[in-house]
C-alpha cells in the first residue's frame, strides 16, 4: 500500500478537524462561561481598573477628566474630614461587630431549645432580616425622634433623662449601631443556630457525664466547636460595617454636625454631590484596601485558633 | 425566659411601624405616643399610593427582582456547569480571577459602572439597575460547589446516550439543583429587592425608582407626615415579609448556607 | 452490697412508645453484667437510664444504696463510653483524658499522675499530643475508655464499644477489655447486640427484648438451659433449630423425631436442636432426615444447611427469611447443623441426623417458656 493511501486510510477514521473543534469540550466550555464572563467582565473587571485610572484623575463625571498621578491620594492622607469619616467607621465598627455577635450567640443558645412556641420566638428574631435597611432607618427615625418617640416616651416613664438620641452627635452613631444590630441579628442567630445543632448530641453527654456543668460545657466544647462560624460572622460582619451607608443616608445624612459620616457616606458625598469622581475613586481604593488588610489579619489570626472539624 | 423581652425588642419596631400607619398626622407625632389610632385610618394608604408613583415602585422592583434572579440563576448555572464538569482551556486561571472580584468591595465599582451605564446609555431606567446585577461571582462559586456533589455517573450515562452538553444541564444536572437554585435565586431576590445604593445612583426620576428608593423619597417628601411615611413603609415591606413567612424554611437554608460553606 | 439495681423500671417515651418495661435487675459490686438483644430491645435506654440521660417513666435506680433517680449524671460517679466515642474534638488525647478531672477541681499534678497512668495501661502515652481525627478508630475507642477509667468511677458503662471497629481488632478489644475487668474491678454495664460478645465477656448476661427481661444468668447457663424460645434463638450462633412438634401421653414428636418424656404435659410444642448438637446418626438416637443442600466448610468444622423433615418455625419476633434462591422445599426456613469435616456430607445428599436426648430443648409453644 503506498503511503498517501495509508495517510488517507488514516484520516478516514477520525471525524474531520472542523467536527472536533466544534464538538470539543473546550469551545463547549467557553461557550458556557462567555455570558457570565462577557457580564463580570464588563461591570467587575473593567469597573476595577477604571477606578483604579479614576483615582489618579481628576474627573467631575461630566467630561472626561484629566491625570494628576497620585494627587487624590496625598490630598486624602491629609484630609481631616476624611480622616474624621475613618474614625466614625472605625467607633461603628468596633462597636457593632461584638454587640452583634455577642448577642447573637446568646440568642442562639437560648432558641436553641424545643420547648413549645421557640418557633415563635424563631421567628421574631428573624423578621427584622427581612426588613429593608431603608425601612429600618425610617422606623427607627421615629422610634428615636426626641419629641415624639417612644423610646424617649419610655425613658420619661422609668424617670430617665430625655435623649437627644440621631440629633446628638455624641449619640447618633451609637444609634446606629442599635438600628443595623437590631436589623442584621437575625443573620448571625441564623448562623450560630445551624453551628450549635450540628454539634453532636454525644459530645454534649459525655461533658454531662464528665462532670462539666451547663456553663463549663459551654466554655469547653461548645463554643470552640463554634469557631470557625464565629470566625465567618466576625469577618463578615467587619466587612460589612466598613461599607455602612444605607441607614446613614436614610436617617442623618452624615450630621449632626459630621458625626455619622462614614467612609462609604463621604465617598457618595464627594463623588455624586461634590462630582469629584477621581477623589472618590481614591476614597474607594483606601476602602478596599483596608477591607482587604483587616480581613487577612483577621483571618490569619482566626485560622491559627480556630479548630476545624473535618 | 428572656426571650420574651427580645421577641418584644425585635417585633416592636414593625408593630409601630403599623400602628403610625393607621394614626392621622398629629397622633404620630404626639406625645405621649399613641398607641390606638383613632379610627383606624386606613386611607393613609390609598393617600400615600397617590402621592409618589407607588404602582411603579412595586413593578421596577419587581421587573429588577425577577430579571436579577432569573439572569444570575441562568448564567450562573452554565459557568458554573463549566467549571464543575468540563475541561477548557485556561478554566481554572479564569476561576480565579472570577473568585477574586468577590474580594472587591461594591463601592470600588460604583463609579465606573455608573459611567459604563452611561455610556450604554441606560442611566434613569429599570435596564441600568438590572445590567451590572446579572451574574455574580458568587453565585457562580456556590453552584459550582453545588454541582461537584453531584454523582458525575447521570451525566456520563446521558452523554453515552447522545444527550448534548446543554442537554445534560437543563434535563439532569439543574433538576438535581433546585435547593441549590432556590438559595441563589432568595438571596439575589432579596438583595435586589432591598437594593438601595445603586438605584440611588442610577436613577433620577421618580417613576423610574423601585422601591426602596421611593420609599426614600416618600420620606424626603413627607417628613412631617409619619403617618404617611409609615404607611409607605408597610406597603414596600410586605411583599418581603409575605415570601418570608411562606419560604421560611428556604430563607434560613440559605443563610446557614452561608455560613456553614466555611 | 449491690452494684446497680433497676427495680421495676418503665421507660415510655412521649410519642408512646415504651422502650423498657418493667426490667429489674441487680448488678452486684464488682460485675461485669452484659445488656444483650436485638436494636429496639431496651437495652440503650436502660444504659442511659443508668447514667442518668433519661429519667425513668416509673420504677427506681440505685447506685450503691442510692436512689438517683434524680440525681444528675455529674453527680452519679459514673463513666461512660459512647457507641461513637463521643471523643472532643478540638482537644489533643491529653485534654481528652484530662478533661474530667478539671471539672473536678482536682489538683493539677494529681491530673497529671492519673492521665499518665492511664495511658500508660492502654498504651496510648505516645499518642497524647494528637487530636482525635489523627487517630485510628481503635486508638479513638482506647482514648475513650481511658477518659472513663481516669475518674475512677463507681460504675462503668459502655454502650457498644467495639461495633465500630474490624472484626480483628474487636477480638483484641474484648481481650483487653476483660483484662482491665479483672485488673481494675470496677462495676460494668456493657450493652452489645452482637451475642458472641455478650458470651465472651460478660459474668452474668441480661437477655433483653421489647423491653422485657428474657433471662438473667451466666452465659453458659443461659446458653445450656434457655429460658424461652427467645433466648435460645437468640443466643448460639447459628441459631438453634426450632421444630413444630407435639406431646401426646408423655411422647414428644417433631417431625420423624421421636423421643419419651414422661413429666412432659400434652401440649403443642416447640422443639429446639442446635446446630452443634446434631451430628450423624448413630443406633438408639433420635434421629431425622435431612437433605444437604449446601455445605459451608469454615476449616475446623463445616456448616450445612439443608432441609429436616419436620416443620421449621421462626423464633418469635423473627420474620421468616426470605425464599433462599436455592428453592429449597418451597417457602421453607432452612435446618443448619454445625460438623465435623471428617463427616463429609456431600451437597444434595439425604443422611440422617441424630442428637442425644438430653441436648433436646423444649419449649411450650403458645407461651414460648422453656419445658425441663
Amino acid at each position: 500500500m503506498t503511503a498517501r493511501a495509508e495517510r488517507i486510510r488514516a484520516s478516514d477514521q477520525r471525524p474531520a478537524l472542523w467536527r472536533r473543534v466544534l464538538g470539543s469540550e473546550h469551545l463547549a466550555g467557553w461557550a458556557f462561561v462567555t455570558p457570565a464572563v462577557v457580564l463580570i467582565a464588563v461591570f467587575f473587571l473593567i469597573p476595577i481598573g477604571w477606578a483604579l485610572l479614576l483615582s489618579f484623575q481628576a474627573n467631575n463625571l461630566l467630561a472626561p477628566g484629566h491625570y494628576i498621578g497620585l494627587a487624590n491620594y496625598r490630598a486624602l492622607a491629609k484630609d481631616p474630614q476624611f480622616r474624621s469619616a475613618i474614625g466614625h467607621t472605625i467607633v461603628y465598627t468596633v462597636v457593632f461587630v461584638p454587640v452583634s455577635i455577642i448577642g447573637a450567640l446568646g440568642l442562639a443558645v437560648a432558641l436553641d431549645r424545643r420547648i413549645r412556641g421557640i418557633s415563635f420566638y424563631r421567628l421574631a428574631v428573624f423578621v427584622p432580616l427581612v426588613t429593608s435597611t431603608v425601612a429600618t432607618g425610617i422606623v427607627f427615625l421615629w422610634l428615636l425622634d426626641p419629641t415624639f418617640g417612644v423610646v424617649n416616651y419610655l425613658l420619661h416613664l422609668v424617670g430617665l433623662p430625655q435623649q437627644k438620641f440621631l440629633q446628638d452627635p455624641n449619640q447618633a452613631i451609637y444609634c446606629i449601631v442599635a438600628m443595623t444590630v437590631w436589623g442584621w441579628l437575625g443573620f448571625d442567630v441564623i448562623v450560630f443556630l445551624a453551628a450549635l445543632q450540628s454539634i453532636p448530641q454525644d459530645l454534649l453527654e459525655a461533658s454531662e457525664i464528665d462532670g462539666a456543668g451547663k456553663w463549663a460545657t459551654f466554655r469547653s466544647v461548645v463554643f470552640p466547636l463554634l469557631g470557625p462560624a464565629t470566625l465567618f460572622l466576625v469577618v463578615w460582619s467587619t466587612i460589612n460595617a466598613l461599607q455602612l451607608f444605607d441607614e446613614i443616608y436614610v436617617t442623618t445624612r452624615g450630621g449632626p454636625l459630621g458625626s455619622t459620616t462614614v467612609i462609604v457616606y463621604y465617598l457618595y458625598e464627594q463623588a455624586f454631590q461634590f462630582f469629584n469622581a477621581g477623589y472618590g475613586a481614591a476614597i474607594a481604593y483606601v476602602l478596599f484596601a483596608a477591607i482587604l488588610v483587616v480581613t487577612l489579619l483577621q483571618l490569619w489570626i482566626g485560622r491559627r485558633r480556630v479548630y476545624y472539624v473535618s | 425566659m428572656f426571650l420574651i423581652p427580645v421577641a418584644v425588642i425585635m417585633l416592636a419596631p414593625l408593630v409601630w411601624m403599623l400602628i403610625l400607619s393607621l394614626e392621622t398626622s398629629s397622633e404620630a407625632q404626639s406625645f405621649p405616643p399613641v398607641v390606638l389610632p383613632s379610627g383606624p385610618h386606613f386611607h393613609n394608604y390609598v393617600t400615600t399610593w397617590n402621592s409618589e408613583p407607588f404602582g411603579n415602585f412595586f413593578l421596577n422592583s419587581a421587573i429588577y427582582s425577577l430579571a436579577t434572579v432569573v439572569g444570575n440563576l441562568l448564567f450562573c448555572s452554565l459557568a458554573a456547569y463549566a467549571f464543575a464538569r468540563l475541561r477548557f482551556f485556561g478554566r481554572d486561571v479564569l476561576f480565579v480571577v472570577l473568585l477574586a472580584t468577590l474580594m472587591v468591595p461594591f463601592q470600588v465599582l460604583l463609579i465606573p459602572t455608573f459611567l459604563i451605564v452611561k455610556h450604554l446609555g441606560l442611566v434613569d431606567s429599570v435596564g441600568g439597575l438590572i445590567m451590572p446585577n446579572l451574574c455574580s461571582a458568587f453565585g457562580i462559586f456556590m453552584l459550582r460547589q453545588f454541582f461537584r456533589t453531584l454523582p458525575i455517573e447521570l451525566e456520563e450515562a446521558a452523554r453515552i446516550d447522545g444527550t448534548s452538553r446543554l442537554g445534560i444541564l437543563f434535563k439532569i444536572v439543574l433538576p438535581l439543583s433546585l435547593p441549590a437554585l432556590a438559595t441563589l435565586g432568595i438571596i439575589q431576590f432579596m438583595w435586589s429587592w432591598n437594593d438601595f445604593l445603586w438605584p440611588l445612583i442610577i436613577i433620577d426620576t421618580a417613576s423610574h425608582a423601585p422601591l426602596q428608593l421611593g420609599l426614600a423619597t416618600l420620606q424626603g417628601a413627607h417628613r412631617s407626615h409619619w403617618n404617611l411615611v409609615m404607611a409607605g413603609t408597610v406597603m414596600s415591606q410586605i411583599p418581603m415579609l409575605i415570601v418570608f413567612l411562606f419560604a421560611q424554611r428556604w430563607f434560613i437554608r440559605s443563610i446557614a448556607f452561608t455560613g456553614i460553606k466555611q | 452490697m449491690p452494684g446497680v439495681v433497676l427495680d421495676e423500671v418503665r421507660k415510655v417515651f412521649p410519642g408512646g412508645t415504651t422502650a423498657v418495661d418493667q426490667l429489674s435487675l441487680e448488678i452486684d459490686d464488682g460485675e461485669f453484667m452484659i445488656l444483650v438483644g436485638p436494636s429496639g430491645c431496651g437495652k440503650t435506654t436502660a444504659l442511659r437510664m443508668i447514667a442518668g440521660l433519661e429519667k425513668p417513666s416509673t420504677g427506681t435506680i440505685r447506685i450503691g444504696e442510692r436512689v438517683v433517680n434524680d440525681v444528675s449524671p455529674r453527680d452519679r460517679d459514673i463513666a461512660m463510653v459512647f457507641q461513637n466515642y463521643a471523643l472532643y474534638p478540638h482537644m489533643t488525647v491529653q485534654r481528652n483524658l484530662a478533661y474530667p478531672l478539671r471539672q473536678q477541681r482536682v489538683a493539677k499534678r494529681e491530673i497529671s499522675r492519673r492521665v499518665h497512668e492511664v495511658a500508660e495501661m492502654l498504651s496510648l502515652e505516645d499518642l497524647l499530643k494528637r487530636r482525635p481525627a489523627q487517630l485510628s478508630g481503635g486508638q479513638r475507642q482506647r482514648v475513650a475508655m481511658g477518659r472513663a477509667l481516669v475518674r475512677e468511677p463507681k460504675v462503668f458503662l459502655l454502650d457498644e464499644p467495639l461495633s465500630n471497629l474490624d472484626a480483628k481488632l474487636r477480638v483484641q478489644m474484648r481481650a483487653g477489655l476483660k483484662r482491665l475487668h479483672g485488673r481494675l474491678g470496677i462495676t460494668t454495664v456493657y450493652v452489645t447486640h452482637d451475642q458472641v460478645e455478650a458470651m465472651t465477656l460478660g459474668e452474668r448476661i441480661a437477655v433483653l427484648s421489647d423491653g422485657r427481661l428474657q433471662q438473667l444468668g451466666p452465659p453458659q447457663e443461659v446458653y445450656d438451659r434457655p429460658a424461652n424460645v427467645f433466648v435460645a434463638g437468640f443466643i448460639g450462633s447459628p441459631p438453634m433449630n426450632l421444630l413444630r412438634g407435639s406431646c401426646r401421653g408423655g411422647r414428644v414428636r417433631a417431625g420423624e423425631l421421636e423421643i419419651e418424656r414422661p413429666g412432659v404435659p400434652d401440649a403443642d410444642l416447640i422443639v429446639g436442636l442446635r446446630p452443634e448438637s446434631l451430628q450423624l446418626a448413630t443406633d438408639g438416637m433420635p434421629s431425622l432426615e435431612f437433605r444437604v443442600d449446601v455445605v459451608e466448610p469454615l476449616g475446623d468444622e463445616l456448616i450445612v444447611h439443608g432441609s429436616l423433615a419436620a416443620e421449621l418455625v421462626a423464633a418469635s419476633g423473627e420474620e421468616p427469611p426470605e425464599a433462599t434462591l436455592s428453592g429449597a422445599n418451597g417457602a421453607g426456613l432452612e435446618a443448619v447443623a454445625r460438623m465435623s469435616p471428617r463427616e463429609r456430607p456431600a451437597e444434595r445428599s439425604v443422611i440422617r441426623l441424630g442428637i442425644e436426648p438430653a441436648d433436646i430443648h423444649l419449649f411450650d409453644a403458645r407461651t414460648g417458656v422453656a419445658i425441663r
